[in-house]
């Protein structure tokens, strides 16, 4: 009764044999659930070398240690894999009503190796796990699939489908897995593994109960942060015409003022994450014409269009995922948009906005609702595709790439029907869209090196949409994590909102004299906030723990009361800290396992602002990014030049053992 | 005797969905539709005949808004 189960299930696709394996406690004390788990089973499991789609790699569906204990926004689960993409640790995490079906079978973690003859999918219950033919779901998208075998296998329990859209099943590099019907699990290539290893599915119907060790100390802080959540509403007046400017106003205190992060709930609750697609207009987070341009060309009479109250009116229902007391989600009516063969699609993100939107030019919303769709259901990431469509409007615009290239297509700025065409030519892996279909790096490839400086990525995976040249510790996070690319790490205007340093002893408090520029500087200070940073993201994917809750911070989301109350533990933050270093240490030990260089994951030089931009919000801005980067990896105990844990850290944090036993 | 049945209190229900995924047989499910005017999709005892009343909905609601009556 410790909030986890103990137990995880392997299944071996080539043989069909199942293997329930017992878990012992000090796994979970030393890396927690979720990806600390998954980064443990696989470290020990992958051979060294193993081809991210061959039989060797396993893939891994994991839920958070807090999730289903009682306590609120603790329920997303997490993919994890040798990542196609990358070539080294490969995870992703996702909401929906997947975490706590896992933990309702009976286990922590369901992990698959080898390859199936023929598509298969998992069915699980409260009796256990069979897997069943899946060649009739094969071909068929992601919320039909879901669909059928819902209808198929919801006997006393709906059960719980996580699944694979059209483009995994044709292996593309930059698709994920699926589940309620459009979320998704859309980063590290984790769609490819399970396309490569022909798992169409896997469908979980147990009914098990979850039990932690004080449930009623849980309770007690879901009902406090469920009472802020419901009080924190944006006064009525609030209309997304503000949002720019508000955007701007918010980012001149933003990293010398802290601000108590329940403020973004009621954005959140309000638009969901689209309050984004305008307000990083004037502060300069929302990138803008593949990173190379400002809102001096996404002017207002392209983000007006855009405006999230605009993507409001089609929002019928809102959306919550398991557990969640905000509900950033909805659920949107497009009946007529596109060819008309979709009736509905969930509420665009605003990283699908931004990415078919302003990183394209692309002022055209409608298009963006119908493309959110056709990527929900071929299970393609939206952030991977629109910057590879962006690179090859660029690639196009200065005649690198002709129409005899794109098969006739006009890939100009902002030609929405070229890019729906194009998007739909890149899920069917036809023509040119099958020059696309594996993200950036791959298009290069077989493009031509000349068209590198208009591929965005790090280390091979596109990153989110939010502009380090406006928030320097992201490019950090987009460039030392040992999953690159990433938005979601980590910010100093997260680490703003969080007020870590209510809890954690060595973290440094922001003052009200904290001058702006020190963002910009490779200093100690900058990396310590970033390894901060890093560590709690991995207590949060230990955890099942939602970003958007830990940004409201954790002086109101407890996550460390949480866990000592459903564990029984009495660890300290700095100690769940310590959690947060030795997971993050893991997955970059298997990185380096795997022979990758750290320093090859940096981001691209336009995004570090090499050369700076010439005007807009972000004008004249560079960050010393491997200064910065040196620093972070500095104050992990990793060497700061190689990037690669060091021995002493590794026995210090009790790696070396807990590997070898 | 007749079983109790959950009576969910729209005024303090978050929405979560945590009684929707406790229900063993998925008698609870979010059909309830803006009744706070919020766009949300509130929980309801969908499949009355179905409920054992067990009460794990009750006891799993993280703000104590399910009641057995």
């Amino acid at each position: 009764m410790k909030g986890y189960i103990g137990k995880i299930l392997i299944v071996d696709l080539t043989t069909g044999i199942f293997e329930e394996q017992k878990v012992e406690d000090e796994v979970y004390e030393n890396l927690l659930s979720g990806v600390g788990l998954g980064a443990y089973t696989l470290y020990k499991n992958i051979p060294k070398g193993a081809d991210p789609l061959g039989p060797d790699n396993m893939l891994g569906f994991v839920s958070g240690l807090l999730t289903g204990t009682g306590s609120v926004m603790t329920g997303r689960w997490m993919v994890v894999c040798k990542s196609p993409l990358t070539g080294g640790w490969g995870d992703s995490n996702c909401g929906g009503t997947f975490s706590p079906a896992i933990k309702q079978c009976g286990y922590d973690g369901i992990f698959f190796k080898g390859i199936s003859v023929f598509p298969v999918y998992l069915y699980v219950d409260n009796r256990g796990a069979e897997l069943r033919d899946a060649s009739y779901l094969w071909g068929k998208d992601a919320v039909e699939t879901e669909d059928i075998l819902e209808k198929e296998n919801w006997n006393n329990k709906k059960p719980a489908i996580a699944v694979i859209g059209t483009s995994s099943e044709k292996k593309s590099l930059i698709s994920g897995i699926c589940n309620d019907r459009g979320r998704i699990a859309a980063r590290s290539g984790v769609g490819a593994v399970m396309g490569s290893k022909r798992l169409k599915a896997v469908v979980l119907a147990g009914s098990k109960p979850i039990k932690c060790h004080d449930p009623k100390t849980v309770k007690k802080y879901s009902k406090e942060f469920s009472k802020k959540i419901k009080k924190t509403n944006m006064p009525q007046i609030m209309t997304g015409r503000m949002l720019p400017l508000m955007g701007k106003a918010l980012t001149i205190p933003k990293n010398i003022i802290p601000i108590d992060g329940i403020v973004s709930a009621s954005m959140m609750k309000k638009w969901g994450t689209g309050f984004g697609n305008t307000m990083g207009m004037y502060n300069g987070d929302d990138p803008i014409k593949n990173w190379a341009g400002s809102v001096v060309d996404y002017d207002k009479s392209y983000y007006n269009n855009v405006n999230p109250d605009k993507v409001l009116k089609r929002e019928y229902k809102k959306y919550h995922c398991y557990s969640c007391v905000i509900g950033c989600g909805g659920v949107c009516d497009i009946k007529g948009i596109g060819n008309g063969e979709f009736t509905h699609t969930h509420k665009p993100e605003y990283e699908t906005v931004n990415a078919f939107g302003a990183l394209l030019m692309n002022k055209d919303l409608e298009s963006i609702f119908y493309i959110n769709e056709l990527l929900n259901r071929a299970g393609m990431d939206s952030i991977s595709a629109g910057n590879t469509i962006a690179y090859a409007i660029e690639c196009y615009e200065n005649g690198l790439i002709t129409k005899d290239d794109t098969d006739g297509l006009e890939l100009t700025w902002g030609n929405a029907e070229a890019i729906v065409e194009l998007v739909k030519r890149m899920i069917a892996r036809q023509g040119f869209g099958d020059v696309l279909a594996d993200g950036v790096k791959v298009a290069v490839k077989k493009i031509g090196e000349e068209t590198s400086k208009y591929a965005m990525h790090a280390g091979g995976q596109e990153p989110g949409m939010h502009d380090p040249r406006m928030d320097p510790a992201l490019g950090v996070h987009y460039s030392a994590d040992p999953t690159p690319g990433r938005h979601t790490v980590g910010a100093f205007g997260y680490y703003n909102y969080m007020h870590l340093w209510t809890k954690v002893s060595w973290v440094p408090k922001l003052k009200l004299s904290t001058p702006k520029k020190v963002e910009f500087e490779a200093s100690d200070r900058n990396g310590i906030i970033t390894m901060a940073n890093s560590c709690i993201k991995q207590i949060l994917d230990g955890s099942g723990g939602c970003l958007f809750a830990m940004i409201s911070g954790v002086h109101n989301w407890k996550i460390f009361e949480w866990l000592n109350a459903a564990t029984g533990w009495d660890k300290t933050p700095d100690e769940y800290m310590i959690i947060g270093k030795r997971m993050q240490t893991l997955r970059q030990m298997f990185n380096i396992r795997e022979g990758i260089n750290p320093i090859d994951f940096k981001i691209k030089d336009r995004i570090a602002g090499r050369p700076p931009l010439k005007e807009g919000p972000l004008k004249g801005k560079t960050l010393p990014i491997e200064g910065m980067i040196q620093k972070h990896w500095e104050h992990f105990g990793w060497n700061p030049e190689t990037g690669v844990p060091t021995e002493e850290t590794i026995e210090e944090l009790g790696l070396d053992e807990l590997l070898n036993n | 005797m007749e079983k109790k049945k959950p009576i969910i209190n729209y005024k303090e229900c978050m929405a979560c969905g945590i009684c929707v995924q406790a229900c063993p047989f998925s008698c609870i499910d979010f059909v309830k539709i803006n009744v706070n005017k919020d766009k949300k999709a509130y929980p309801e005892l969908i499949n009355n005949g179905r409920c054992t009343g067990c009460g794990i909905c009750s006891k799993e609601c993280p703000v104590e808004a399910i009641e057995l009556r």
